[in-house]
């Protein structure tokens, strides 16, 4: 199987603030996220990254899109450094996250050829790739209405087709269906399983047991920024996923509150 | 292409919203307005009868002084001066208006001269009679100098003041204009979670940081254009002179006064950029950018106060232009201190920009909670 994510001992810290000590009731005054974290997914597979909040998850993603840079370590998607090469990995990955927002006063035809602009995309094939997943996903019927006005689940589709506007090779979600009700969050399981099909390398964060259990080929468990265990759904979840993350958790942290 | 995208995305929002473009030109029809009827009441009382003094060979200028005051409906009496002590007492009592010092050789269609006006700046018949000889004597393009003397030193000052206040008033309806759209844009959208979207592209954060500014910048000039044009349009009204658009300014006198005032915007505008960035929400970047307005204003006021600064003023980025400014409107043209403002003006707006970058490149401002 070939590696289309491989990370190496990445690891994050922030500096907490005083409110962010006052709120958690800390004296420490820098925070590990991510500790030395290394895994890799493998091309046309759904790999998710499961843990509580808190445990390094979005952290985790946010520096394989290269939004935020790691303090040390490195990861390589379809061989692209984020470290070194930040611009020519956002070129092969689409990343969705709840914080990346639309801005409500255009239509979703016009934001798709604009993305497509940013990515250095020729307009003819703009064009083209607009017809299609807009088809694809029932958008051509409102894609002249401004996004303020669509419906939650019209604007998560238009946000799903826009992060993939470029055709990446790695499509990385974080935490896709969170806070949404179940019909827009079905919108988004079975938009991943097109992507799936599509033969898409889809890297996800989730707190969900059953949305693993449902889309996942391969899972890591992420505890305290740490990777606990990896593997094959199978090989991981043992025959009941949620009992092996809670004992596992309980290995690491001790009681479970 | 992308910083072209950028760029238009900009212009896109502006221009296909009503609300925006209304709020960009309105300040220049409010001032041109406002300005108006400052002017008309001002000016609409009965006709003034001035008595002045004159000295000197000036048929020409005096003859043009004569028609424009006769325009305004009202009445001048020329007296030729013999005795200049008397001439003053007489114009410091308020039995005469004022007196006119033509230099020898005076010749205005060819080698110039000078001319001196002494006026009394607690006499409203005086100031009225000070503004329009000052407004003929610089807006005929005559060659020659203008030398203005008051016979009270402490007297009240009032069209004068005005005139310091103009570039003032400029440079605050350039900052509202430039605010107006430059917090939304930059702010806005870093607090809507829409600027991040652009910053997971692969356009470079430079060409976002330009895709922002060029655009507002040009979107700021529409507005500050309208406060000039609100200004230019007004001022023969504000200063009593009904010689149409001009003002008795000539057409480098404003051609200067708008390339000072175009050097502003951009600076302005990539400030309030970066200071947009560096807030997380509107709310906070328009409380930093109050302070800023609140800053520029005071230096502006200041430099209408303080008659006597050095040239090397010009070199204070927005204060400089605005000195320039008012030694426009004083009746010069004052070309390279002009020029070093523009120049400090744009030099300044570089720095900026490539601060803008540095803060959208930074996660710790653009990401940090």
């Amino acid at each position: 199987m070939e590696e289309i994510v491989r990370a190496e001992g990445l690891k994050k810290t922030f500096t907490l603030s005083k409110k962010q000590q006052r709120i958690e009731k800390t004296g420490e005054t820098r925070r590990v996220a991510v500790d030395g974290l290394s895994f890799s997914a493998y091309r046309g597979e759904i790999y998710g990254l499961l843990g509580p909040n808190g445990a390094g998850k979005t952290t985790t993603l946010r520096m394989l899109s290269t939004l935020i840079k790691p303090d040390a370590g490195d990861a390589f998607l379809a061989g692209h450094s984020v470290v070194k090469e930040p611009e020519r990995v956002r070129d092969i990955v689409g990343f969705l996250t709840s914080d990346l927002k639309l801005e409500g006063f255009f239509t979703p035809d016009y934001l798709f050829g604009f993305f497509g602009a940013m990515h250095g995309m020729e307009k003819q094939v703009v064009a083209e790739r607009k017809r299609e997943l807009f088809a694809r996903f029932g958008i051509d019927k409102f894609a002249e209405v401004p996004v303020k006005d669509l419906s939650t689940g019209m604007l998560q589709k238009v946000s799903l087709v826009i992060s993939i506007v470029h055709d990446p090779e790695v499509v990385i979600f974080d935490e896709p269906t969170n806070g949404l009700d179940v019909l827009t969050a079905k919108v988004v399981t079975d938009f991943l399983c097109e992507l799936k099909g599509m033969g898409k390398s889809i890297l996800l964060s989730t707190h969900i047991f059953s949305l693993v259990e449902k889309l996942c080929d391969r899972v890591g468990i992420i505890i305290d920024g740490k990777l606990a265990a990896e593997g094959t759904l199978e090989e991981v979840a043992n025959g009941d996923l949620e009992k092996s993350f809670f004992a596992l958790y309980h290995e690491r942290k001790g009681e479970i509150v | 292409m992308k910083l072209l995208a950028l760029m238009k995305k900009e212009f896109h929002r502006f221009f296909h919203d009503p609300r925006l473009i209304v709020t960009m030109l309105l300040p220049g029809l409010l001032i041109f307005l406002l300005y108006t009827f400052i002017g008309e009441i001002s000016y609409a009382d009965e006709a003034r009868s001035y008595k002045v003094y004159v000295a000197g060979n000036s048929a020409v200028v005096v003859g043009i002084l004569e028609q424009t005051i006769l325009e305004r409906g009202d009445k001048v009496e020329w007296l030729p001066l013999e005795n200049e002590e008397e001439a003053r007492a007489a114009v410091e009592e308020g039995e005469a208006t004022a007196i006119l010092k033509f230099s020898e050789n005076f010749d205005p269609l060819g080698e110039g001269g000078s001319v001196g006006i002494v006026y009394d700046r607690g006499s409203e018949d005086s100031l009225y009679f000070e503004s329009i000889a000052s407004a003929v004597l610089t807006g005929v393009g005559m060659r020659f100098s203008i030398v203005e003397e008051t016979v009270k030193e402490d007297a009240t000052v009032g069209a004068e003041f005005l005139s310091a206040l103009l570039p003032m008033l400029i440079v605050c309806f350039i900052f509202s204009a430039c605010m107006s759209v430059t917090l939304e844009s930059v702010a806005g959208e870093k607090e809507r979670g829409t600027l991040a979207t652009i910053l997971v592209t692969s356009a470079k954060r430079s060409h976002i940081a330009l895709g922002k500014i060029i655009p507002l910048a040009c979107i700021s000039m529409l507005g500050a254009l309208s406060s000039f044009l609100g200004v230019a349009l007004s001022m023969p009204k504000l200063m009593g002179v009904s010689f149409g658009f001009l003002g008795g300014y000539s057409v480098w006198s404003y051609l200067l006064m708008l390339v000072l005032i175009l050097s502003i915007v951009p600076l302005i505008v990539s400030a309030i950029a970066a200071v947009s960035a560096l807030s997380r929400s509107v709310k906070e970047a328009s409380a930093y950018t109050s302070v800023l307005m609140i800053l520029v204003m005071v230096v502006s006021l200041v430099s209408g106060m303080l008659p006597s600064m050095g040239d090397w003023v010009c070199a204070i980025p927005v204060f400089g232009a605005v000195v320039a400014m008012q030694r426009v409107l004083e009746g010069g043209l004052y070309l390279w201190q002009s020029f070093l403002a523009v120049g400090v003006n744009l030099l300044f707006t570089a720095l900026f920009v490539l601060l803008m970058t540095k803060l959208l490149s930074s996660e710790r401002v653009m990401f940090g909670k």
